[in-house]
């Protein structure tokens, strides 16, 4: 197929994917503008825009959006930095040792249906509402995912590359370099992505609850007793599509210039070399 | 006397299974840890109450002198009403959804971008918003599990159609059925293995967001509320209960009734049957 005809194929694709939601938000702005929603609950999209528009200072006003976003990020990552310092070693651990797996998994299995958020009063009554509180929150969300993922990683490894690097001689710590890592990271990255993606939904729940002054579900539960609806739903749209910029385009990056690159070589090669 | 006692094979002592002892032993170890650190002052028996005081806490409030009465109960009820008139809600929509994008073409074309427009919100982000439309009530929580679950079950349904082979509906088609005798003998049999793993999932993502809905949103009982509220009591004891009891109702709905459903159903029937 010449260029041209791909280019104009994808530009179709864009436009039939992007025309329902058009229309959904069309419909929208007719209901609210004939009267037939109430614009006290739900705003028009344009009133909604321009609600942004002011939150992102580019009337002159001050920028609040960008603080809030600012401190709902920097939270979610320390708290995905902690998952990750925690998950990873302690999935080795019970990946690698099925007695222990075994031993702790009761525990674990009664930790896993409980929602992050429940450890919140908990928190609270500790440490007050702040900083502390939410980062914990997020990093009790994201560590299962990681600890999980890093388990069946290291599990699927299997038993004879270890063996076979033991037999040339290879120390405990070349068998983790040579061996394990290797082939556990897609798992590890699989695992990432989960766990920066429950952190970041984790993320505006405890910010709702214990945030003292900033972050987008602090912004979102603010204006809620203001009836500030517009900027409710700024507040939404940001954090959804901070979100899937994360899952999307950062770790859809990463994944392509490791996982892809690294180990579709593997298929067809037959091996790294 | 032919019988030859040593042809009887010798009954060994009747040990409960290791994966009894495990669970047992583990949850064992770590509670009386706690009792321990607890009773001795090594931890703050405020903080982190001994274990048995709090199942005495718990068993107090399932009974008639709690405050109120029957309290732990009524929390687990309205729990269970929230998480089931919002689940019910998304498996007949999200049935009828995935039916539309996995079998239609406008289906694809209308609902497949919207859904994945909005798929990348929070579902507790939601919260506030319907806190607006509807207020403190039933209605915010139901409709906060209704959209945690509805998601992956739409998802399940699309991939169970996708799943199945066209011989099946050329099948119903030479024996002349109806598109509505298709639809009823063909796709709907087809897709509840799938519609079952859906609902799997759903439910433990409904069950996560009830939570948390209830602890933003719920005006009286349920037991997200239950902990919120006692947090403002610095009530201890009735968070570490409410947090015990959340995640043995949990695992209770996920392993319990959904695993036996499963059992009844795709088990039984086996899923790699020729679709």
């Amino acid at each position: 197929m010449p260029i041209g005809f791909q280019i104009l194929d994808r530009a179709l694709r864009v436009i039939r994917f992007l025309l329902p939601i058009l229309g959904l938000l069309l419909v929208w702005e007719l209901a609210v503008r004939t009267g037939l929603a109430q614009a006290g609950i739900l705003p028009a999209p344009s009133t909604i825009l321009a609600r942004a528009v002011e939150l992102l200072g580019l009337t002159g006003e001050r920028a609040v959006l960008f603080g809030h976003i600012l401190a709902s990020l920097r939270r979610a990552l320390v708290a995905f930095a902690l998952a990750v310092a925690v998950g990873v070693p302690l999935g080795f651990l019970l990946g690698l040792s099925e007695e222990a797996q075994l031993w702790v998994s009761p525990i674990l299995s009664l930790m896993l249906p409980l929602p992050a958020v429940a450890w919140t009063p908990i928190l609270l009554v500790l440490f007050g509402p702040g900083d502390l509180t939410i980062v914990i929150v997020c990093f009790l969300g994201a560590v299962f995912p990681v600890l999980y993922s890093t388990m069946q990683g290291v599990r699927a490894c299997g038993r004879q590359p270890v063996w076979v690097v033991r037999s040339m001689g290879g120390s405990g710590l070349d068998v983790l370099r040579r061996v394990l890592i290797p082939s556990s990271l897609p798992a590890l990255i699989t695992g990432f992505k989960l766990g920066m993606a429950h952190s970041w939904r984790t993320l505006v729940a405890a910010e709702m609850l214990a945030a003292l002054t900033s972050g987008l579900g602090y912004m979102i539960f603010a204006a809620r007793s203001y009836m500030d609806v517009s900027t409710m739903f700024v507040g939404v749209v940001c954090l959804a599509a901070i979100g899937m910029l994360i899952e999307h385009v950062l770790f859809g990056t990463l994944e392509h210039v490791t996982i892809h690159r690294w180990y579709a070589r593997d298929a067809q090669t037959g091996g790294r070399q | 006397m032919t019988l030859d006692t040593a042809e009887i094979p010798r009954r060994r002592l009747p040990l409960p299974p290791m994966k009894l002892i495990r669970p047992v032993v583990s949850l064992g170890v770590l509670f009386g840890l706690w009792e321990i650190a607890a009773r001795t002052g090594a931890i703050s028996a405020f903080l982190f109450p001994p274990p048995s005081a709090i199942f005495a806490a718990l068993w107090i409030s399932a009974g008639p002198n709690g405050d109120p009465p029957y309290g732990i109960l009524l929390d687990i009820a309205l729990s269970l009403y929230r998480l089931l008139a919002g689940v019910g809600l998304a498996l007949v929509l999200g049935t009828i959804i995935g039916l539309a994008i996995g079998l239609t073409g406008w289906g694809r074309a209308v609902f497949k971008p919207i859904i994945s427009a909005l798929m990348p919100i929070p579902t507790l982000a939601w919260t506030p918003v319907l806190l607006l439309v509807f207020g403190i009530d039933n209605r915010t929580t139901i409709t906060v599990v209704f959209i945690a679950a509805s998601f992956e079950i739409i998802y399940n349904v699309v991939t169970g159609i996708e799943m199945m082979t066209r011989k099946v509906y050329w099948v119903a088609a030479s024996m002349g059925a109806s598109r509505l005798q298709t639809l009823r003998y063909v796709v709907l049999p087809g897709i509840l293995p799938y519609l079952i793993t859906g609902l799997k999932l759903g439910v433990g993502y409904a069950w996560r967001a009830l939570i948390a809905a209830e602890m933003l949103a719920a005006s009286s009982h349920g037991l997200g509320f239950m902990i919120y509220d006692a947090q403002e009591y610095m009530d201890m004891k009735s968070i570490y209960g409410g947090i015990l009891t959340i995640s043995v109702m949990g695992l209770l709905i996920e392993r319990g009734v959904i695993g036996a459903l499963e059992k009844r159903t795709i088990e039984k029937w086996g899923v790699n049957v020729e679709r």
